[in-house]
């Protein structure tokens, strides 16, 4: 990456106590931590120790019920709006529009979040998972493991700051993880990755670890 | 606990009063004890709307789940003295207009009333989630807010000219006796204090009911 | 803030365009809606004949028709994207407030497609005499805006609760009873070339008001 150094955007990412409740359940303990970039971190815990809970907090979907999370990038906080256009993610709960292909359901995102160029965008996107053959397809016809490659296109898609991708690897086949593999390496130069995995193939990407504690499925506060 | 025996006290005296103390008026003979009973039940209806969406509003400001324990508990009060007051005023309408229901101004605005009662707490019962139940019926709430003075005040008028049958006659101001005036404002006063004694039992329940079940 | 203004009208424009597409290309609610219309409407028209001369029966008929058309359809919009888990893809888009007045626009012209429909056909079948087209459509505009507000937001609520569609209808009548009384004490009165400034007026309070509230509470559709 010839332009890495001029594109390069410091992220710093920092968790005070955050914590989060559904309702009486924990879905994320108190937790602590302040990761910058350039790195990839793993975020590792046992099954229902929230590791989808913090990437879905970080990006905004959910508001710590306790604590404080702050990303910054270039110095500045980002708030709600912002923080959609800065942070990428890609998680199994994301679905696409099964009446659209591919490339529509890229360039429906690229066009909401004002992308100044939709379709080089999509393009750039679909070739760095590997899906640029099938991009007129709909996806309803797609398989789990087209799908997650689709995921991960949507998550790069805007360039972000700050690449949260959660169980990368599921569904994939040995050629769908070497395309995780480049994505992050792809990314690790010019945003802050997070991996949240158990896999210890994925950890080893990863230059630091977050690890949440773990305790026992339902859990109550 | 003093305040409820004098709460209690309170309630009875004024109700006593009104039956032997107070007189009746000419027209309405014996229906006019209706009046210490049907309208500060309306009242306390419309006490209890206005604080749920107050609570609401708070909700959807500070996060704190103990104000929609209050929207929520004075929603059921609310339906509750609605009911109330639909039904002793269909009574009253039975002895003095002949029938029960005449979609007269002040019918129709409590039928909304309790259409509106009805529709938020059966939104309340299908949602799961304390925290998503509270946003979302507050949200409703406050919509409903919108509606609510249309429902109460413009509409039922409209329907009035919708129906041209003369159905009421229109009462005179009646020269009410000082002793009306003092048991009626006594059993407003009385019911008032009973929807927020109320109230508060129903708030602490339901935070009772949440503890246990983090306990368990 | 401009910048923020312009940002928003692309990404409400672009969801407006996605959600005219995918109805196109799944025609999950209009169809449903016209059928329903045109049952509606038969079955109004086959039992009560043609009431030409009856205006306030017309006015009545004519809006529950509509009414009942918007309650079985539209809360459509937002269920299919529950259902379909797209929702999710939507808010890491978009800002609550974005999707939802995409959604209202979509709303909007698809109530307009229904009365496309609707109006010419209950005319002839109902045997209307001929409206006084610019009162008539105003109150058929201002209805419209309301319908279509009330129900953007009812929706996007009912679409998280247990039951889905189920409730739709009754939690939304509270609130469109008051656009009811005044379309149809609108529509009536024009009819019999009375003054419905009153009416009209309503209307348009109240579709301001809705749309007032809903802007304020959009942003809280989805736990942010």
């Amino acid at each position: 990456m010839t332009g890495a150094a001029v594109g390069v955007r410091p992220v710093m990412l920092e968790a005070k106590g955050v914590t989060h409740l559904y309702g009486r359940r924990i879905g994320l303990q108190s937790i602590d931590f302040r990761v910058e970039s350039p790195g990839v971190y793993a975020v590792t815990g046992p099954n229902g120790s929230g590791k989808s809970t913090l990437l879905r907090t970080i990006v905004g979907l959910l508001r710590p019920t306790s604590g404080t999370l702050s990303v910054q990038v270039d110095g500045r906080p980002l708030d709600g709006d912002s923080r959609r256009a800065r942070i990428g993610l890609a998680s199994p709960e994301l679905s696409f529009y099964e009446e659209f292909s591919a490339a529509e359901n890229l360039r429906f995102a690229a066009e909401v979040r004002g992308l100044p160029d939709p379709k080089a965008a999509v393009h750039d996107a679909l070739a760095e998972v590997g899906l640029s053959e099938r991009a007129q397809d709909m996806v309803s016809g797609f398989s789990s493991g087209m799908k997650q490659r689709l995921r991960l296109a949507f998550a790069v898609l805007h360039r972000p700051a700050l690449l949260l991708l959660d169980e990368p690897g599921s569904h994939l086949d040995d050629a769908g993880r070497s395309i995780v593999r480049s994505v992050v390496e792809r990314w690790r130069g010019n945003a802050l990755v997070l991996v949240a995995t158990n896999d210890p193939e994925e950890m080893k990407l990863a230059t630091g670890r977050i690890e949440l504690r773990g305790r026992r499925l339902g859990d109550t506060a | 606990m003093l305040w409820r025996i004098l709460l209690f006290i309170w309630i009875s005296a004024a109700m006593i009063a009104a039956f032997t103390w107070a007189p009746l008026v000419p027209v309405l003979e014996q229906t006019t004890r209706i009046v210490y009973f049907h309208v500060p039940a309306a009242w306390v209806t419309m006490v209890a709307l206005g604080w749920s969406m107050l609570h609401s509003i708070l909700y959807l400001w500070k996060r704190d789940l103990k104000h929609d324990d209050q929207a929520a508990a004075a929603a059921e009060l609310g339906l509750l003295f609605c009911i109330v007051a639909t039904i002793s005023g269909a009574m009253w309408a039975k002895a003095m207009w002949g029938a029960y229901w005449n979609w007269d101004p002040r019918e129709t605005s409590i039928f909304f009333v309790l259409l509106l009662y009805s529709a938020y707490l059966s939104l309340r019962g299908s949602i799961e989630g304390d925290e998503k139940r509270a946003r979302l019926s507050a949200i409703y709430s406050i919509l409903a807010g919108v509606a609510a003075p249309f429902l109460i005040y413009v509409v039922p008028r409209m329907y009035d000219t919708l129906h041209p049958d003369p159905i009421i006659n229109t009462r005179g101001k009646v020269d009410m006796d000082s002793a009306i005036v003092i048991c009626f404002m006594a059993m407003l006063v009385g019911f008032t204090f009973l929807f927020f004694w109320m109230q508060s039992l129903k708030v602490r329940a339901t935070r009772l009911e949440r503890l246990r079940q983090i306990h368990v | 803030m401009l910048q923020a203004g312009s940002n928003s009208a692309v990404a409400v424009w672009a969801i407006l365009r996605k959600e005219c597409r995918s109805e196109w290309r799944t025609r999950y609610g209009l169809n449903a809606a016209l059928l329903f219309a045109v049952t509606a409407l038969t079955a109004v028209s086959f039992s009560a004949g043609r009431l030409g001369d009856r205006q306030d029966l017309l006015a009545s008929f004519f809006w529950i028709v509509l009414l009942f058309a918007t309650l079985s359809s539209i809360s459509h919009a937002f269920v299919r994207e529950v259902e379909g888990h797209t929702l999710l893809m939507l808010r890491l888009v978009a800002s609550p407030t974005q999707i939802a007045l995409g959604k209202l626009l979509f709303n909007l012209l698809f109530l307009g497609v229904i009365e496309l429909v609707t109006v010419p056909l209950f005319m002839v079948l109902m045997g209307a005499p001929a409206p006084h087209w610019g009162t008539f459509l105003t109150i058929l505009l201002l209805g419209t805006l309301s319908l279509a507000a009330s129900s953007t937001l009812v929706s996007a609520m009912i679409a998280q609760t247990r039951g889905r569609g189920a409730l739709f209808a009754g939690v939304s009548l509270p609130v469109l009873l008051p656009v009811l009384a005044a379309a149809v004490g609108g529509t009536r009165g024009q009819w019999q070339s009375h003054d419905v400034t009153g009416e009209i007026k309503l209307l348009a309070a109240y579709a301001v008001a809705l749309l007032a509230v809903s802007l304020l509470l959009y942003d809280h559709l989805w736990e942010e």
